[in-house]
């Protein structure tokens, strides 16, 4: 697997994107982007989940507007994330912060598409639903705050 | 040229030694960042793509931007103090970023659309129920051109003084 992740790293697109150094910013911020749109709109969903903002509206309504844009950002991150991995795969791949947020990552994207997409229905229960909201909100925290723990552990 | 005294003053100050040699607080002052950057933006984006008639069409103009306006401040607040502890713990290499002051730029631009577009646009929403005028559209352009704009000055501080010029 080792190798795997050095050739990564020694591989034409890393090269490439090692060797412009704007294009790592760029796609970080792109990254951000991404994030902001997937992670920004599940909460938007995820606060009216637990009753406390957007009431006007239920979860399951903002939960379909808003689907297509929290899938484009997924799409971003998802995309942006791994190339951001190649640029230096084998530290990545060894970095315990790399690790756990990958761990969280899967379960967050798991449970985004499964347990949550049913707590947002209208005949939800109230109390899944807001366990729900709470279980998203922590997991996606948790994705964004082991993203940048990876710079520093 | 010297760095000028009130850099010196804050590099100084007993928050900028800690958040500087702390070690957790500082990623944990950029993860809430991140985070706020994450809540706030999809409130804002929610906003701007509304207006754009990309987003929430079903829902009228006046219940997105009316119940997402006090998120996006609160987010907005916790973006600027937690932004002003990052920068005030390495005030020297941000007084010789050029991505430092473009960001800064950008954030007096911000105040500037806020200047030209709330009342026309944001403080009484309901009449964009009827239909989306081109100053709305216009306004929400530029807001996240600003947003992101904003995000990716943020990102290039980081990087611009390893940059070969």
């Amino acid at each position: 697997m080792g190798d795997f992740f050095h050739w990564l790293t020694n591989s034409a697109l890393a090269n490439a994107l090692n060797n412009y150094e704007w294009a790592f910013p760029i796609i970080q911020s792109l990254h951000f982007i991404g994030f902001a749109l997937s992670i920004g709109t599940i909460a938007i969903v995820d606060f009216r989940l637990l009753g406390l903002g957007m009431r006007r509206q239920q979860a399951s309504e903002l939960a379909a507007d808003l689907n297509r844009w929290t899938c484009a950002g997924i799409a971003i991150m998802l995309i942006t994330g791994p190339l951001m991995f190649s640029t230096d795969a084998y530290a990545y791949h060894v970095n315990p912060s790399f690790q756990f947020k990958m761990v969280v990552l899967m379960i967050a994207l798991l449970f985004h598409f499964t347990l949550h997409r049913r707590a947002v229905r209208p005949d939800a229960s109230p109390v899944a639903a807001k366990l729900a909201g709470a279980m998203s909100l922590l997991l996606w925290t948790t994705v964004v705050f082991s993203g940048r723990f990876i710079a520093f552990i | 040229m010297p760095d000028p005294a009130i850099v010196e003053w804050i590099y100084n100050t007993d928050l900028s030694v800690a958040i500087r040699e702390g070690g957790l607080p500082y990623p944990i002052i950029g993860g809430i960042h991140l985070l706020s950057i994450a809540w706030f933006g999809g409130m804002l984006l929610a906003t701007d793509l509304r207006l754009l008639g990309w987003a929430m069409r079903s829902r009228p103009v006046s219940d997105v931007v009316g119940q997402f306006a006090p998120w996006k401040r609160v987010g907005f607040v916790v973006a600027v103090v937690t932004g002003v502890l990052l920068a005030w713990c390495e005030p020297i290499r941000l007084y010789r970023s050029p991505s430092f002051w473009i960001k800064m730029a950008l954030f007096a631009l911000v105040g500037v659309h806020a200047l030209v577009f709330r009342n026309s646009v944001y403080r009484d929403p309901s009449k964009l129920d009827a239909g989306i005028n081109t100053q709305a559209k216009v306004a929400a352009v530029l807001s996240l051109l600003l947003w992101a704009g904003l995000i990716v000055t943020g990102r290039f501080i980081a990087f611009d003084e390893s940059f070969d010029s």
